[in-house]
C-alpha cells in the first residue's frame, strides 16, 4: 500500500467518521436562533431573479474567456 | 397541527414546507440545547437521515465496485454500455424522486444504485489515466463533506436566503454552461474549450465549480436540519439522504475532473 493510499484512505475514513458522528447533533444555537434562516417552505426570490442571476453568471464567465 | 394536515402541506409544496406552525409536531422529538436526537416516531430526525446517507453510500459503493471489476477485467468496452444505462436510469430516477418525495423511500435507493454503476465505470476509467487519482478525489470529497458539516453545525457558516439565491443560480448557470457545451459536442463544434482545458482558466473554472458544489451541501444540511427541527413527515429523511447524494455526487465527479486537469499538465 503505498503512501497515497494511506493518506488519503485515511482521511476518507475520518471524514465517514466525522459526517456520522456529528451528524446527529442539532446545529448550535448560534445556527438555529437566527432571524435570516432560510425559509425552506417558500421561495424568497422568483425562479425567473434565480435564472437571470444564473444568466448573468454564464455571461460574466463567457467575458472572462475573452480576456484570458 | 394534526400529523394529517402536515403531510398534507408537505405533500403540496415544492419544497418541504417547514412553517412556524409544524413545530409543535417535533417538539416531542427535539432536545432544547443541542443534543442527540433519539426520537422513535413517523417523523423526521437527523439520526435517521444520518442512517438513511450511509444506506445510499453504501449502495453507490457496492454498485460501482461491480463497474469498477468489470473495467480492469474487460476494459472501456464492456463497460461503458452499463456506465452508459446506469446514468439514464439514475437521472430518471432522481426526477421521480424530486417531483414525488413520498417515493423517495424506493426510487433514492435505485438512483444510488444506478448512479453507482456510472461511477464505477468513471473512476475506473480515471484510475487507469491516473494511478491513484481515484483514492484523492474520495479523500477530497469525504473531506469536504466532514469539514463544511462541522462549519455548519458550530455556525461558522451561516445560510440565508441570498446565500440561498446565489448558490442556487451559480449551479443553475454552471448546469447551463454544460448543457450548452453538450448541445454544441453534439453538433460537431466541440463544445466550450475552457471548461475540459488543462490551462489556469479551465483549472480556475473547475475550482468554482468544486467551491459551488461544496456550498451546496451547507444548503443540503440547513434543509435537513429545518426538516428535523420543524417534523417533517418520515420519508424527507430519504428525501433529505437522497439530496446529500446528489451533491455528494457532483462533487465527486468534480474533483475528479480538477485532479485530472492538474495530474495533466
Amino acid at each position: 500500500m503505498d503512501a497515497n493510499t494511506i493518506i488519503f484512505g485515511g482521511i476518507s475514513i475520518l471524514s465517514l467518521a466525522v459526517f456520522f458522528y456529528l451528524g446527529r447533533f442539532r446545529a448550535s444555537t448560534k445556527q438555529r436562533n437566527r432571524e435570516d434562516r432560510i425559509d425552506w417552505s417558500s421561495r424568497k426570490f422568483s425562479l425567473w431573479k434565480i435564472f437571470l442571476y444564473s444568466l448573468v453568471a454564464v455571461g460574466g464567465i463567457v467575458l472572462l474567456t475573452q480576456f484570458f | 397541527m394534526s400529523n394529517h394536515k402536515a403531510l398534507n402541506m408537505f405533500g403540496r409544496s415544492g419544497n418541504p414546507a417547514l412553517k412556524a406552525d409544524t413545530c409543535s409536531q417535533s417538539a416531542r422529538g427535539t432536545s432544547s440545547s443541542g443534543g442527540i436526537q433519539s426520537m422513535d416516531s413517523a417523523t423526521m430526525t437527523l439520526q435517521g437521515t444520518v442512517n438513511k446517507t450511509g444506506i445510499l453510500l453504501a449502495l453507490v459503493v457496492l454498485s460501482a465496485t461491480y463497474t469498477w471489476n468489470l473495467f480492469f477485467e474487460g476494459g472501456a468496452g464492456a463497460v461503458m454500455p452499463i456506465a452508459i444505462g446506469g446514468a439514464i436510469v439514475g437521472f430518471i430516477f432522481a426526477l421521480i424522486t424530486i417531483f414525488k418525495k413520498q417515493w423517495a423511500g424506493t426510487t433514492a435507493p435505485i438512483y444510488a444504485l444506478a448512479e453507482g454503476l456510472f461511477l464505477g465505470a468513471i473512476s475506473g476509467i480515471f484510475e487507469a489515466q491516473y494511478p491513484g487519482i481515484v483514492i484523492q478525489a474520495v479523500g477530497l470529497t469525504l473531506g469536504t463533506l466532514a469539514s463544511l458539516l462541522f462549519l455548519y453545525k458550530t455556525g461558522i457558516v451561516k445560510p440565508t436566503e441570498n446565500f440561498r439565491l446565489m448558490i442556487t443560480s451559480a449551479t443553475m448557470g454552471i448546469a447551463l454552461l454544460y448543457l450548452v457545451s453538450m448541445a454544441m459536442n453534439m453538433f460537431g463544434s466541440g463544445g466550450i474549450g475552457f471548461i475540459h482545458s488543462n490551462g489556469l482558466f479551465g483549472i480556475g473554472f473547475s475550482l468554482f465549480v468544486v467551491a459551488i458544489a461544496a456550498l451546496n451541501l451547507v444548503l443540503d444540511f440547513d434543509f435537513i436540519e429545518q426538516g428535523s427541527e420543524m417534523g417533517a413527515p418520515k420519508y424527507m429523511e430519504w428525501f433529505g439522504a437522497f439530496s446529500l447524494m446528489v451533491t455528494l455526487i457532483w462533487l465527486y465527479l468534480e474533483m475528479l475532473r480538477l485532479l485530472a486537469k492538474l495530474r495533466s499538465r
